[in-house]
């Protein structure tokens, strides 16, 4: 006997399986990863939002960990109760921020700056983390389009 | 692009151009040459395609070479040392500034590809597959070294020369940890197109052999454990030099480089249900095809811009030629998967539900899930975007959510499957192997309730920490007995010993992230020179700062005695740095717990500084565990010592 070329066997029949097991199972998985997708995914979501933005559509972001991002006014700093508030600006709309922690001297008056938090019902953004840092490239963002981009850029 | 090279623009930029054009040369016939062989069988075109991963290799170590003396002696006419270095760095920041951008970080890829194309020409087997697995990793080459040779070449010379470079990012000049987090991540990152080229070879022959499952599971292992030492080894970088005390940030690119690790995982182990049971093997292949892309898809993350990241080199062009790499890809994997999975033809018949089998499928489904949930969330973002135009980011809850049930699920069936049986395990057998590690693991709940421990997340890792732990110990206890004593166990069987050494490492590390995460409280202080204040129940005086100067910088050395011990955290400014502080956090490392003080904020006369005490219980255990993870993934490469067969003498009588 001799075959001179490598010919592959044909396909072999597969046996019959019952597919319900395979399917509710993946049912229930998908059920599961749904629920958790979409039940956490839209509050995990941290949308960037200017003050003017914010003032737009309060409700929407009452209560919900968002990225501030403006300018800098009247800032005070207590250094040992490490307590700092300030106003921040967007030449739109001004809200007053509150941050517990130290803060570094890049931190002054028109300074561009992106706070990490959540806006209080009564209209204070009550900060958890401070986002800003500067390179020697850094420019005071002068209109609401560089407001936007230094929110973008934002690491 | 013959105006780029000059010769008196600049002398070595010119040369590492010319060496990377070469490589690129051989790279396309060597591409050529391999095909032919395939097609043909003709082993001379085979050699030839070997020989030329020889050339290819010799020509980028050249141009490595000559980038790296090119930043060693401060030439200023190659643009990415004119771009990415300076004169004042000590000489090992310049060592590391080859990796520290886009250029120079492609051409390591290409340097570490074209090195284990070297390493599988010299140890590649002649048989039906090798001109194929040779032609998949020119593929591979073609591309890395096409783009370092083209769009990102950092050879291009400059009209006008600087007296003096830009310098590197400070965040990469502040911690030596630059010197090795890169280059443990590429290797591991590189090391999966190995298996990859082969099976590309094993689908193209539609041959999977004995020696292809041998191969592909070293080379895996290989790329794995550099994996993991990478991925961990960067949480260390975050911990000493960020000042948050956190080491995970379900960062677009950390997720980027845990979603190859997953999946290289849940492969590891289906490979095994392919050595024994000969069956999975299409299941495999897919895997690895996805493994492999996923490591593209995180370079392409890094590199493109399209995700916010404290990672992300600068984007530029380079972005979409490596998603259409990426894409290219998944398309030629899947066709050919596709295409030819159906000669892969599984045997026997499927496992029993409770068997080891399922185990290891059960894990490889958690795996995947793992996988696609991290890639969800690291895309979403994009994904938003694109939809509706807001920038937004997926912040840790999300990840939580899943990433906690999915890892305690892993947990559980890493402790189940080395006690169950291959093929099929009877309930009451199963339920008599469980008997020790299941009391182990309530009563591991029952102690750690009693002390006080509460977060559901915690306790439940301790259970199935000491569940795993005793399981292990059982096992290799009465294997131990049998076999008279360990070495002789190990010797016998190195990978199964290997294996539960490295369990035992993962445990480890679960236990560190579960308590560092739930545990870890910080507080904040601004300390007056000389007066001593309580923060978290111990006394700190401030009793000095200092300022050293460098050439490359100033730091800010704050001498704090805390509770008995002295602290020196530091506050580092590069001349390249702006006004920007890059802390050194000042660590006591412990067995049960790190205290780690960072200045936030320092007086410039010397007056004060604000400080920033951490503790973090068993973070220790993060870093100990990836050793242990490491060491036994090592042990799992030596060979099994076979019994000692008699030498025969001559004239021994053939039938006794």
């Amino acid at each position: 006997m001799n075959s001179t070329s490598s010919t592959l066997l044909p396909q072999a029949r597969r046996r019959k399986r019952n597919p319900w097991p395979a399917v509710l199972g993946g049912a229930l998985l998908a059920a599961i990863l749904g629920f958790i997708v979409f039940g956490n995914l839209s509050k995990s979501l941290e949308y960037f939002v200017t003050p003017t933005e914010y003032k737009a559509q309060s409700s929407e972001y009452v209560g919900r960990t968002i990225r501030l991002g403006g300018l800098v006014k009247s800032a005070h700093y207590d250094r040992e109760s490490l307590k700092l508030s300030f106003t921040v600006t967007d030449y739109g709309a001004s809200y007053p921020v509150s941050y517990q922690g130290a803060v570094s001297d890049l931190f002054k008056e028109n300074q561009g700056v992106v706070v990490r938090g959540a806006f209080t019902p009564a209209g204070v953004f009550q900060a958890n983390e401070l986002l800003v840092k500067h390179s020697e490239e850094y420019r005071v963002p002068t209109s609401q389009a560089d407001i936007k981009s230094m929110l973008k850029d934002t690491k | 692009m013959l105006n780029l090279l000059s010769f008196q623009a600049s002398a070595l930029g010119t040369v590492g151009e010319l060496a990377l054009l070469a490589a690129l040369l051989f790279t396309l016939a060597g591409l050529w040459l391999a095909v032919v062989g395939g097609v043909k069988n003709d082993p001379r075109a085979t050699e030839g395609a070997r020989r030329s991963v020889w050339a290819v290799f010799g020509f980028v170590t050249l141009s490595l070479v000559i980038l790296e003396v090119a930043l060693l002696r401060d030439d200023f006419s190659v643009r990415y040392v004119a771009e990415h270095s300076m004169r004042v760095s000590p000489t090992w920041v310049k060592v590391t500034t080859l990796w520290a951008a886009l250029e120079g970080s492609i051409l390591l890829w290409a340097w570490m590809l074209s090195l284990y194309a070297f390493v599988l020409s010299l140890t590649l087997r002649r048989d039906a597959l090798r001109p194929w697995a040779l032609g998949a990793m020119f593929v591979s080459m073609l591309f890395f070294i096409g783009v370092v040779a083209s769009i990102a070449s950092p050879f291009t010379p400059l009209a006008q020369i600087p007296s003096d470079g830009a310098g590197p990012n400070p965040a990469l000049q502040n911690h030596w940890m630059m010197a090795v987090h890169p280059v443990l991540l590429y290797f591991g990152f590189v090391g999966l197109s190995v298996p990859f080229a082969y099976a590309v070879a094993a689908l193209i022959t539609g041959r999977l052999s004995e020696h292809w499952l041998l191969v592909t599971r070293r080379w895996t292992l290989l790329a794995w454990a550099f994996l993991t030492a990478a991925i961990v080894a960067g949480g260390w970088w975050s911990y000493e030099t960020l000042g948050w005390g956190g080491y995970w940030a379900w960062d677009p690119v950390e997720n980027a480089s845990f979603i190859p690790w997953l999946l290289t995982t849940a492969f590891l182990h289906s490979l095994q249900i392919q050595e024994r049971r000969r069956q999975l093997k299409a299941w495999n292949i897919w895997l690895i095809v996805l493994s492999y892309s996923s490591t593209v898809l995180g370079t392409f993350l890094n590199r493109s811009g399209i995700v916010q990241s404290v990672h992300a080199f600068s984007n530029g062009p380079v972005g979409a030629v490596f998603l259409g790499f990426l894409a290219f890809l998944l398309i030629a994997g899947i066709a050919l998967a596709a295409w030819r999975s159906p000669y892969l033809r599984d045997e026997g018949t499927p496992a029993a539900p409770l068997s080891r089998e399922s185990a290891y499928l059960a894990g490889n489904w958690l795996f995947l899930v793992f996988s696609a949930m991290v890639l969800l969330g690291t895309l979403f973002p994009v994904l938003v975007e694109a939809a509706t135009g807001k920038k937004t980011s997926v912040g840790a809850p999300f990840f939580d959510a899943f990433a906690i049930p999915l890892g305690l699920g892993l947990l559980f069936l890493m402790g189940v499957g080395p006690l169950l049986p291959w093929r099929r395990a009877t309930g009451e057998r199963l339920m008599g192997a469980l008997k020790i590690p299941g009391g182990a693991g309530l009563l591991a709940l029952v102690v750690g309730f009693a002390a006080g421990l509460r977060s559901v997340g915690v306790l439940l890792t301790l259970a199935l920490a000491a569940y795993n732990v005793a399981g292990l110990v059982v096992l290799t206890l009465r294997a131990t007995k049998e076999r008279g004593s360990f070495l002789a166990l190990y010797r016998e069987q190195p990978r199964r010993q290997g294996a539960h050494l490295a369990h035992l490492g993962l445990v480890v590390l679960a236990l560190g992230v579960a308590f560092s995460t739930a545990y870890k409280s910080s507080a904040e202080i601004t300390l007056n020179k000389g007066q001593p204040v309580t923060i978290a129940g111990k006394t700190a005086v401030l009793e000095g700062l200092e300022r050293r100067t460098y050439p490359y910088g100033t730091s800010a050395v704050a001498t704090v005695t805390l509770g008995g011990q002295t602290y020196m955290p530091r506050s580092n400014l590069y001349v390249n740095g702006g006004n920007t502080l890059y802390p050194t956090p000042s660590v006591r490392y412990g067995l049960f717990g790190d205290s780690y003080l960072v200045t936030t904020n320092l007086d410039p006369a010397g007056g004060w500084a604000s400080v920033r005490l951490i503790s973090s219980p068993l973070v220790s255990w993060i870093w100990v565990g990836m050793l242990i993870i490491v060491a036994g993934a090592s042990l799992t490469l030596a060979t099994p010592k076979l019994a000692v067969r008699q030498a025969v003498g001559a004239g021994a009588v053939a039938a006794d």
